[in-house]
């Protein structure tokens, strides 16, 4: 069933609805085989950007080619691209097993290869005695299966999903991201996927684009967002930061990097210190979640720094960590991620 | 408490129905003592009817006149079959008062209080009584037919006389089919139906439409919709008196007669009868010409002065224009009129 | 701890606590419920139900009271009451199609329409509806008739020498049956139209359907059943139609709602009336549980 996915290349999208610019000369390439994201908050373009790689919008200008095939002008049906809807669109007439089918039988395969070919699809998403179910019969996990399996069953070379598993409760999103991610592994599709989710983004893709007023503001893999953010957006949407002046620069602190110790007793290494006093702990279960007001004239007087521990590592730890108490904070100097803001 | 709110609501439910129900009815048991209602044939001859029967015989006998409209004997047959007769008097055409009669469906009159002197004898019937005498005629658009058809086999003919047609399929449609055919006026009745309506299948493809109330040929001559068509004299005179460029001749017209009766169980009889003698009067009487190209049914009403000679000598019922008329037979409509309406009922199909 | 009732608080609580209360309430409510629908019931029965037993029991008396099969035995003998029951499912038939192959598109084009803009169009659509029918019908008669605004623009426009025939038979009753019918059809099948998901034609389109291929393997399925019920309601409406074969068919479409006035008026017991409508009351019912075996049929 494996397939080569297209590369897809995106040059020059420009959109704007009446004078609101949804997409601001726009460029990614795409690997051929790669999962990527499309990560933003929510207005920020990345759902139009998916719409016009789809066939479903179009922009103003720009080139949008699968491999080196021109696709801007080509209608949505001519695209062969697999697409899952948000809502899973499928078919209210039709069963489990037609909708599947369906894509199939639009390209005249031949019957007995629909049955084989349907079968296998519904295998390979887990249900394979769901055939003949008729789809308001199915949970939101089910149909979001069968939504799948219908837009892989062709073996289309483009996979798109808009928000695929924002309908899903946590753990069953959770479970889904890793399967959709196997799915890729084994089906080899180049697959953009639109998700406001950072964690989910993170979690499934190869690299992650992320828009913001549909700017791209950072395409890479999620090492790279996380450890080397290009920007104050990127370093503050994906995962927790704080920001601090520091030396004349923008320093982004994520909080579980950061060593707490009672005042004068941070030793070894290379430290950049801060010293404060506790505001407020959370239990979060799996770690301590705590807040400290910087006082430290140095750098970061006001800030309200947040930091996260690990239960265990303060079970054992030094207890340092109450309410109203005076600490110091290090960040290891070679975790300190310094954003160079000339750049903007 | 949970039994009375249950049975609250049943209570309140039901009496809306209730309401509902009350106010569908009409609660208008009484009649106002001093009124009788009338029904007649509506449109402009009923307008006519306002100004020269009812509004005076209301003055004469103090009987306020409601007139309302009927289009035939089923309505009066509906009032008393279901025993809700509402009006008092109700006027039908031709042999329509005597088939009425025949049904039971009316109430004998009362000759103490009115006065048939000037009324031709065979039109005062136990149960009835003639009102007024109407004419169906041919007319014709004077701007698309300018040698309009003489005679009713002209008519018949649109080889001879070229044009669009419309007829209505009923009542004396026969007699002009069977005059067209070449039966002499004099040998006409009783009706040979058989070979009317052979004459009028093989007419009916010519017809470009059938009217079926009054109203609907006014339209067809006003509009131009068809080049002839048959009318009676109270429509086609109104529409010539209102510009249309129609004109319409007695030649072959058929004369009939219109027709009083009170619905059997009326609530207002003797008011009725009232009325009915006070539109009969020769003075009332003389009212209609000037209203509508009618006559009177009583002769007397041409001794009054009301009606100035050049008046007459233009009525229906003037000597001159009845000569070249058919008197239709009353009697034998009675006898004959449902199945001839199944016939022209087959023949539209 | 260990009864096997359940625990709380360290209390044990009996078997069915509150069981027979809870069943009460749901029976009370049950019974509020028909009791507040009774009126309407009621009102079924005494204006609907009633009524149509009363005229199957008067089909078989004559106006002497007696029992008889004459009012049904005339309709077999006289081939015109044939002609007449066919005339009339003909052009309800017809007029059925034409508000279909009509009101479909304008339907469709309402339902993608932004809400604001379809308002207004659904307001051109209802507006005629509240017009008394007569007006209507004479307006169109206006419209159609010889010197006609119709013929006489296609006149003087030298598009045909001489004025068509548009009025005063079957295309005259189909053109203001089809008007009058049209929102019956629409305001059903627009109902439905609006339930479809927009992003399913999406899906279509994006599995590889043309978007031909998509309206006829997704769209429209979706929307027959809205289609189908209103053409049932239009077909319904239309057996009964009276008026505008009167006025427009200038006696050449004679259905059955005139036969059966001219029976009121010809016969003297309502017998003969009321046989006709008995008549086409049971062909009419033969006709919807045909027709709704078949559409379900076509749908499996």
């Amino acid at each position: 069933m494996s397939k080569q996915g297209l590369s897809v290349t995106v040059t020059g999208i420009n959109k704007k609805f009446g004078s609101h610019v949804a997409l601001d000369n726009v460029n990614i390439f795409i690997k051929p085989g790669e999962f990527i994201s499309l990560l933003g908050p929510s207005g920020s373009g990345k759902t139009t950007l998916l719409m016009i790689l789809a066939g479903f919008a179009r922009p103003d200008s720009g080139s949008v080619k699968f491999g080196e095939t021109e696709m801007i002008r080509m209608p949505p049906h001519k695209r062969n691209i697999g697409m899952m809807f948000q809502n899973y669109a499928l078919f209210p007439h039709m069963t489990v097993g037609e909708n599947v089918a369906y894509p199939l039988k639009l390209r005249r395969t031949p019957k007995a290869e629909i049955v084989q070919r349907v079968t296998a699809a519904l295998d390979l998403v887990k249900l394979a005695q769901y055939g003949d179910r008729r789809v308001d019969q199915l949970s939101g996990g089910q149909r979001q299966r069968v939504a799948l399996a219908r837009a892989v069953v062709f073996q289309p070379q483009v996979l798109l999903m808009d928000e695929p598993l924002s309908a899903l409760d946590k753990n069953l999103r959770e479970q889904m991201q890793i399967e959709i991610r196997q799915l890729h592994e084994k089906l080899g599709m180049t697959t953009i996927t639109v998700t406001h989710d950072q964690r989910e983004a993170l979690t499934m893709s190869d690299r992650v684009a992320v828009i913001d007023h549909g700017k791209l503001m950072q395409f890479g893999t999620p090492v790279e967002l996380y450890e080397r953010p290009a920007n104050r957006f990127v370093a503050g949407f994906i995962g927790e930061s704080t920001f601090i002046e520091h030396e004349g620069r923008t320093l982004v602190v994520r909080p579980e990097r950061l060593q707490v110790e009672k005042p004068g007793q941070l030793n070894g290494g290379d430290w950049i210190k801060f010293a404060g006093r506790v505001q407020s702990v959370i239990f979060q279960g799996d770690s301590l979640l705590s807040t400290v007001l910087l006082s430290d004239k140095a750098g970061g007087q006001g800030v309200a720094l947040q930091l996260r521990q690990t239960v265990s590592r303060t079970a054992a730890g030094n207890g340092s960590l109450n309410i109203d108490t005076e600490v110091e904070i290090g960040l290891h100097r070679g975790d300190a991620i310094f954003l160079d803001e000339s750049k903007q | 408490m949970k039994k009375t709110s249950k049975t609250k609501n049943l209570l309140m439910a039901w009496s809306a129905l209730g309401g509902i129900a009350a106010g569908l009815l009409g609660v208008s048991g009484q009649a106002m003592a001093q009124e009788v209602t009338v029904a007649s044939w509506g449109g402009t001859y009923q307008e006519a009817l306002r100004k020269a029967f009812y509004g005076p015989a209301s003055k004469e006998t103090g009987i306020t006149i409601k007139d309302v409209t009927l289009k035939g004997i089923a309505d009066v047959r509906l009032q008393v079959k279901a025993n809700a007769v509402v009006w008092d008097v109700a006027e039908l055409f031709g042999g329509g008062c005597e088939q009425a009669r025949r049904e039971d469906l009316s109430e004998p009159l009362d000759y103490s209080v009115i006065k048939t002197d000037g009324i031709p004898p065979q039109l005062v019937n136990s149960h009835w009584i003639a009102i007024n005498s109407y004419s169906t005629v041919m007319a014709w658009n004077t701007d698309r037919v300018k040698n309009p058809p003489k005679n009713w086999a002209e008519f018949f003919d649109n080889k001879k006389v070229p044009g669009t047609r419309s007829i209505s399929p009923q009542s004396v449609t026969v007699e002009m089919a069977l005059l067209a055919d070449g039966v002499p006026a004099d040998k006409l009745y009783p009706l040979d139906l058989d070979r009317a309506f052979k004459k009028l299948a093989e007419f009916k493809p010519q017809v470009t439409t059938f009217w079926m109330t009054g109203a609907a040929s006014t339209q067809l001559a006003l509009s131009g919709e068809v080049d002839m068509l048959t009318m009676w004299t109270s429509r086609a005179q109104a529409a010539k008196n209102e510009g249309a460029k129609i004109d319409y001749t007695y030649e072959g017209a058929l004369l009939g007669i219109q027709c009083l009766m009170v619905p059997k169980g009326a609530k207002n009889k003797a008011n009725a009868m009232k009325v009915i003698a006070s539109m009969l009067t020769p003075e009332i009487q003389a009212n209609l010409p000037h209203h509508v190209a009618y006559s009177p049914i009583n002769a007397k009403a041409m001794d009054t002065g009301k009606i100035p000679p050049e008046l007459a000598r233009t009525l229906n019922s003037s000597p001159e224009n009845r000569a070249k008329q058919v008197v239709v037979d009353v009697m034998w409509w009675a006898d004959h009129g449902q199945e001839v309406q199944e016939r022209f009922d087959k023949l539209m199909k | 701890m260990s009864g096997q009732g359940g625990t709380s608080l360290g209390l044990t609580a009996p078997a069915g606590l509150n069981a027979e209360g809870i069943a009460e309430d749901i029976r009370r409510e049950r019974r509020n419920l028909r009791l507040l629908a009774s009126p309407a019931l009621g009102l079924v029965l005494v204006l609907i139900i009633g009524p149509m037993l009363w005229l199957f029991y008067l089909s078989f008396y004559n106006e002497h009271g007696q029992f008889t099969f004459e009012h049904y035995a005339r309709m077999f003998d006289e081939g015109a009451y044939f002609t007449i029951f066919w005339t009339t499912f003909e052009v309800s038939a017809i007029v059925t199609l034409f508000c279909a192959l009509l009101g479909y598109p304008l339907a469709y084009l309402l339902a993608q329409m932004p809400a604001r803009w379809a308002n207004i169009v659904m307001l051109g659509v209802l507006v005629p509806f509240w017009t008394a029918l007569l007006v209507r019908t004479y307006a169109w008669l206006v419209l159609l008739q010889r010197r006609g605004l119709v013929n006489d623009t296609l006149v003087s426009w030298g598009i045909i020498d001489q004025p068509l025939a548009l009025v005063h038979n079957l295309t005259g009753t189909l053109i203001g049956m089809t008007h009058v019918m049209i929102p019956f059809l629409v305001l059903p099948l627009y109902a439905t139209m609006k339930t479809i998901d927009p992003n399913l034609l999406r899906a279509s389109g994006s599995l590889g359907a043309s978007p031909t291929r998509a309206f006829w393997s997704v769209y429209y399925p979706l929307s027959a059943p809205g289609l189908y019920a209103g053409m049932i309601l239009v077909f319904i409406f239309c057996l009964g139609f009276y008026v505008t074969p009167a006025v427009l068919g200038g006696g050449r479409v004679i259905m059955i709602a005139q036969r059966i006035d001219n029976s009121v008026s010809l016969y003297p017991s309502w017998g003969a009336a009321s046989a006709l409508g008995v008549v086409l009351l049971l062909i009419t019912i033969v006709l919807m549980v045909v027709g709704l075996w078949i559409s379900k049929l076509a749908r499996r």
